[in-house]
């Protein structure tokens, strides 16, 4: 398979990423002395595309950003635009909404989880061997995630880059009976999750704990999607509006790429994690009870086990669909009315890698002035980076193949946009 | 004997699957061969579109006995050129596929798909050779030529 490296790496150089995807160390008497991870960031060409385009065309440009995670993308910037305009989504509408987000990270999650991540754990290069020793399982994941894949298809028009969503609501309501059938393959996709999870829990796992300041979203009564003050386990509690004010993006010496930071701070972790940590009483009960079943409690420090907790969201996102589906609410109209207006407004909701927030300055004809689109990996690169460093210094020893696997199980913890390719790394090891 | 026709089984015969990115130059090939045979509604063949490559493509093909795959491809060649892979038993060069723009390997998925015994019995891949693959560019006149041959050998190959 090492011609995937091949093939992934020149894709990224077509969207305009300097070098590759590429991890980068130097160990001097021992001490990691460097370590420098090269990620992809198209978003930051979307922004120079977006201006001058109407507030209405934001969710579909941006959702091209990324096959995998284009609900999010319109997901946020639907809702800096309704800021904008003062428009408020609730009820019915409201309620699919997160029923899309659903379907996002179920397809989402259970494509790395499966696909992508648990090969590392189980020792096998690619998914492909691992399907020849595994197939019930493979034939498991795939069912789960077209599960996910078909709440998005219906809901959102079509599986991939969904064109159902627009400001106010959607184009088009599907009607309660074109549910049925996916309703039966929730119920059983359930009931396969929660056996799952509990294998997740069985995993080898590194012993690797670092302290980190994870942050996303808070609401008041659910595990979070859309909505909720950004909130960290060392204080942070502000609006998304203040995003910019307290997470700030700076060049340093050793890197290329931009780096976030909170303010006066230091890097911090977003992602299924994060949300774990700082949301578990909101995860519902059966997916509280998988975390449990599988060895996990309220909070965990390990990033191994990430797999284990995109599990218990993948449960937790199957679970929440269904209770959207069983009381499914046919929404009067397919979206809310709004007028236009100039202004400032922010989104910030929970893409399966992690809060992606965007903010957008519109003027009175509601064309977009500018643009900022900040998505989760490039917020966790500072965090990948410092893992990097601790992960390797105390298995410099081991031969270079062993260690560059293992630093790629490492990355892939954070489900990076360059994950999607099996083997994305050259690890150089530069003794000095 | 008379034969119980199942319509579904029928209908379900051939599938033609293009794949591509519409907004990345020559990578459209795929989606603009699928889009010419559907114009010809070719009794028995069902035409799709993928604009991204993930194991659910595995999911469309079920049931299918045939199964034709469209994509734009990077091996050197004249761009225009078009390929012809038989992939019922071997797998697919995979170094062809550099210019994908596609998250997970077209080739990889294939081979689940073979290792999982979840791919249609006959399988065939006619790639067109791409050029021009950046963001926002036109299909270059070369692959637009190497479109019409592309689905003239479809058509000629598979005896539709």
């Amino acid at each position: 398979m090492s011609t995937l490296t091949t093939k992934t790496v020149r894709v990224e150089a077509l969207a305009r990423v300097e070098g590759e995807g590429a991890f980068y160390v130097k160990v001097k008497e021992g001490k990691v002395v460097d370590a420098q991870l090269h990620i992809y960031e198209p978003p930051r060409f979307f922004e120079a595309f977006l201006r001058g385009r109407s507030y209405a065309e934001a969710p579909d440009i941006t959702a091209r950003i990324c096959g995998i995670c284009p609900v999010a993308y319109q997901m946020s910037a639907v809702h800096a635009m309704e800021a904008i305009f003062g428009v408020k989504v609730e009820g019915a509408l409201r309620e699919l909404r997160r029923l899309l987000y659903c379907g996002e990270w179920i397809e989402s999650h259970a494509l790395h989880l499966f696909m992508l991540h648990a090969p590392d754990f189980l020792g096998y290069a690619d998914i492909i061997q691992m399907a020849a020793d595994h197939p019930d399982l493979v034939m498991q994941a795939l069912r789960i995630k077209k599960a996910g894949n078909d709440i998005v298809a219906l809901l959102g028009g079509r599986e991939i880059h969904p064109i159902n969503v627009r400001v106010g609501g959607f184009y088009r309501i599907p009607k309660r009976r074109e549910w049925d059938r996916i309703v039966e393959e929730l119920k059983w996709a359930r009931d396969a999750m929660f056996e799952l999870v509990k294998w997740t829990g069985q995993l080898p796992f590194p012993d690797f704990e670092q302290p980190y300041e994870f942050v996303a979203l808070r609401h008041p009564d659910e595990y979070p999607f859309n909505e909720g003050r950004l909130v960290s386990n060392r204080g942070l509690d502000i609006p998304i509006a203040a995003f910019e004010e307290f997470m700030i993006e700076e060049h340093l010496p050793h890197s290329t790429s931009l780096h976030a930071r909170i303010k006066d701070r230091g890097a911090y972790f977003v992602g299924p994690l994060a949300r774990y940590n700082l949301n578990f009483d909101r995860l519902s009960p059966l997916a509280q009870e998988a975390a449990r079943a599988a060895g996990l409690g309220p909070t965990c420090y390990n990033p191994f086990q990430s797999i284990i907790v995109r599990g218990v969201e993948t449960l937790y996102a199957i679970d929440e669909a269904l209770r959207i589906l069983e009381t499914y609410p046919e929404p009067d109209a397919p979206y809310v009315p709004y007028a236009v207006r100039a202004g400032v407004g922010h989104g910030c909701t929970e893409a399966p890698r992690g809060i992606l927030y965007h903010r957008y300055v519109l003027d009175d004809n509601g064309l977009i002035v500018s643009a900022r689109i900040t998505p989760p990996t490039a917020q966790n690169q500072a965090t990948i980076e410092a893992d990097l460093r601790a992960f390797v210094e105390p298995r410099v020893h081991l031969p270079l193949n062993e260690l560059t696997w293992q630093c790629e199980q490492a990355i892939r913890n954070y489900d990076p946009c360059i994950s999607c390719s099996t083997h994305f790394l050259r690890l150089q090891v530069e003794a000095l | 004997m008379a034969e119980f026709i199942d319509e579904d089984a029928f209908t379900k015969k051939m599938l033609v699957l293009g794949i591509g990115n519409a907004w990345r130059g020559d990578d459209a090939v795929g989606l603009l061969a699928a889009q010419a045979l559907r114009a010809r509604k070719l009794p028995g063949v069902t035409v799709m579109e993928a604009s991204a490559v993930d194991p659910s493509l595995i999911a469309l093909w079920q049931g299918y006995e045939r199964l034709v795959l469209i994509d734009a491809v990077v091996s050197g060649a004249a761009p225009g050129s078009v390929h012809c892979f038989d992939l019922s038993q071997r797998p697919l060069p995979t170094d062809l596929f550099s210019c994908s723009t596609h998250s997970f390997d077209l080739a990889a998925v294939i081979e689940l798909a073979r290792t999982l015994r979840q791919l249609p019995p006959q399988v065939w891949l006619f790639g067109v050779e791409a050029h021009e693959l950046s963001s926002g560019q036109p299909v270059s006149a070369a692959v637009r030529m190497g479109l019409v041959h592309c689905i003239d050998r479809i058509v000629e190959s598979l005896q539709i």
